[in-house]
């Protein structure tokens, strides 16, 4: 069972991906801003992480800023899922070593979760 | 006898012919004499009245007097007209001969002028500093007359003797008093003429000097060499250098550092006549819009001869600011109505995949979610349009008699849910003696409960509290009195100039026991989009920022103020108070 964490602001979001992928597959837990993110990071140890850039207390960019600190290079492949389509975001986000960015009002659900089926099986090559 | 009387009477006759004769010669000679005045006087006038003309609105003293002197022939005689006038450096001697002189008579002559204006200024003047301008006639040696009449009269401008004009001539007995009468009246006339002139022209001077000092935006003006002339203390604010003098173009060009090339505009603006307007550019915090214009002359003779040049430094922060919260506020509202609507959307989708096996409690949960991000983006659009009413002014209650006590109840149930999952205790405290039918929008009231109440939520850690409580103010009492009374826990007094001192008031507080409000940002928070205006807000707590606005709105809407009080660390009162008819009490005993 893979697991994946999913960190953003907006529960919707959260519950729709805790709803929509395999349940036989993968397990989902959910953190609504980066200071949680980092507690269920360390509580659930995931094999991928969903990222949002715009949250509360501790946003997408310090979240990754705090996990480099914590584990150098960023082991865990984390995708970014925001709104915030900015260049400065993006390249930051390429510098602190993310996988992917998905721009979430962009994309459908299915090409959402294309994404995290392609992570897995890039990483298991 | 005959004879002698006849001849007596001849004579009589005669002397009596001879007296109308001599009466008739002397009206005659009168006649002329006023004919000839009148003349004189026509003359004159006409003369005054050329002179007059051609000096214009000519400050220049120099000019002046030229054009006196190369009138003066047509009814003065002489053989010299002369002028001195002191300047700066040196004494001007122009002399203009009518007929042929000797040297020495313009040597003379000279002297006497000298020394004439040395006694009427008390001063002395050196031969050296003459500077000498001969025209008219030639000298010639053998002509070695002396001078016999000379005539000086002092060139006063504004109380200040500024030269001496001198007619002279080689024959004697010239210059009676009429003629010099002529000469005086004429050079009153021009002395008033540039005295007046002078003095418009400095009022003139100081109203537009006082006008570039106290203008808010940077004005320097530069001579055609760029060299500044005039520069204000705005100009100055702006790159810094306030109140320091000697300031020159290299330190605009140091601290523009490449944004403008005030320089390259100039040269453009005085050698081709251009006008230029610069792009926004920032300097020490601030933004600027730059005009460059090249100042032209407008007398007639240079018509469009350009002087120099002009900067003008216009100061648009505030509309960069103003742009720059409409900016931020568009971001938001399309992040705010982007994240629910693509819930939907991608809700819906996975509502569309093909039913799996126990479907049952996922639609339910799809439908809830669509359900909650529709009613947000509801709530968002009515927020906007509240405080689009709000910005036209025109934000109307409608009143009807309420008891709030109901409204309060009503809210803390609302609220009851999300106050217990995060373990805050959520608590009511009306006094008894409120009214129950005060005029109230509930609608609106409940609005603005809502804002304050899910505000306090938001701010108060898990385990903390929240107090919605609601008393009756009376004019004659204090809040404080009242408040303890109630015993309300605020975490600061309320401020008693807050409330109306001639009417009983409704006050309605909701506190919390939550981080509380630096002092600083207390004043600008009832302002629009004020979340936005503070980062500290942005990185923390998502929403509009309009809440705190159209609560605001709404309370005034009813008549009343809204504020706040707070601590840091201990927490923040949010209240409103709405004054009340007293005949809505209840009578006391």
């Amino acid at each position: 069972m893979r697991k994946i964490l999913v960190i953003d602001d907006d529960q919707t979001f959260r519950e729709l991906i805790s709803s929509g992928v395999d349940k036989n597959k993968y397990a989902v837990a959910t953190a609504a801003d980066g200071v949680q993110g980092l507690e269920e990071f360390t509580k659930n140890k995931p094999d991928l992480i969903l990222l949002d850039i715009m949250m509360p207390r501790m946003n997408g960019v310090e979240f990754l800023e705090k996990m480099k600190e914590a584990h150098g290079e960023q082991k865990v492949p984390i995708i970014i899922t925001s709104n915030d389509s900015s260049l400065d975001t993006i390249s930051r986000g390429a510098e602190l070593g993310v996988r992917g960015y998905i721009v979430k009002s962009n994309e459908s659900m299915k090409t959402i979760m294309a994404s995290i089926e392609r992570v897995f099986t890039e990483s298991e090559k | 006898m005959l004879t002698f009387i006849l001849g007596f009477l001849a004579t009589c006759g005669i002397g009596l012919s001879a007296f109308l004769l001599l009466n008739e010669f002397k009206t005659k000679v009168a006649i002329e004499r006023r004919e000839r005045d009148s003349a004189r006087r026509i003359y004159e006038l006409a003369i005054l009245r050329e002179i007059g003309d051609r000096i214009g609105y000519s400050l220049d003293v120099t000019q002046i007097v030229d054009i006196i002197t190369s009138s003066l022939h047509q009814f003065i005689e002489y053989a010299a007209v002369s002028y001195m006038i002191i300047e700066p450096e040196k004494v001007m001697f122009k002399m203009h001969l009518e007929r042929s002189v000797h040297r020495r008579f313009v040597t003379d002559v000279r002297d006497r002028m000298l020394s004439s204006l040395g006694a009427l200024l008390d001063r002395e003047f050196k031969k050296d500093d003459v500077k000498e301008i001969l025209s008219g006639a030639i000298l010639l040696e053998e002509l070695d007359e002396p001078v016999s009449s000379f005539f000086n009269i002092p060139l006063v401008i504004g109380d200040k003797v500024v030269g001496v004009l001198t007619v002279s001539d080689t024959k004697s007995g010239l210059y009676k008093e009429e003629e010099m009468t002529i000469l005086y009246k004429l050079i009153q006339q021009a002395s008033k003429a540039v005295t007046s002139l002078q003095a418009v022209v400095k009022a003139e001077q100081e109203k537009v000097s006082a006008m570039v000092e106290s203008m808010e935006d940077g004005v320097v003006m530069t001579d055609a060499d760029y060299r500044i002339l005039v520069i204000n203390p705005a100009a100055k604010r702006i790159i810094g250098k306030e109140g320091q003098k000697d300031i020159t173009i290299f330190d605009f060009i140091d601290n523009l550092g490449g944004k403008m090339d005030m320089r390259g505009r100039l040269e453009e603006s005085v050698k081709l006549k251009k006008n230029y307007v610069s792009e926004r550019f920032d300097i020490n915090g601030k933004f600027y819009q730059a005009f460059v214009l090249p100042v032209k002359t407008e007398t007639k003779l240079n018509a469009d001869d350009v002087l120099g040049g002009v900067v003008i430094f216009h100061d648009v922060t505030r509309e960069v600011e103003l742009e720059r919260v409409r900016e931020d506020f568009t971001s938001m509202i399309v992040h705010e109505l982007r994240t629910p609507l693509s819930g939907i959307q991608k809700t819906s989708e996975l509502l569309k995949l093909p039913a799996k096996k126990g479907s049952g409690p996922q639609t339910k949960k799809f439908v809830d979610l669509i359900y909650q991000n529709s009613s947000g983006m509801l709530d968002l659009v009515n927020d906007i349009l509240d405080a689009a009413k709000l910005q036209a002014g025109k934000f109307e209650v409608q009143l009807g008699p309420t008891d709030i006590n109901d409204i309060l109840e009503n809210r803390k149930q609302f609220f009851e849910v999300s106050a217990g999952d995060r373990h805050i205790k959520l608590e009511t405290l009306v006094s008894k003696d409120l009214p129950k039918n005060i005029p109230l929008d509930q609608q609106r009231i409940k609005q603005v409960l809502n804002n304050l109440m899910s505000n306090a939520l938001k701010y108060t850690p898990d385990g903390g509290s929240v107090t919605v409580s609601a008393f009756v103010h009376d004019p004659a009492s204090s809040v404080a009195t009242e408040t303890a009374k109630l015993r309300l826990a605020l975490p600061s007094p309320l401020p008693e100039n807050a409330f109306p001192a001639n009417k009983h008031s409704l006050v309605v507080a909701v506190s919390d026991s939550g981080i509380g409000i630096a002092a600083d940002l207390m004043p600008r928070l009832f302002n629009k989009f004020q979340q936005l205006n503070n980062a500290a807000f942005v990185s923390n707590i998502k929403g509009t920022g309009l809440g705190l606005a159209i609560a605001k709105g709404i309370v005034e809407g009813h008549g009343g103020n809204i504020g706040v009080v707070s601590q840091i660390g201990s927490g923040s009162a949010f209240y409103f108070v709405i004054p009340f008819n007293d005949t809505l009490l209840t009578p006391k005993a």
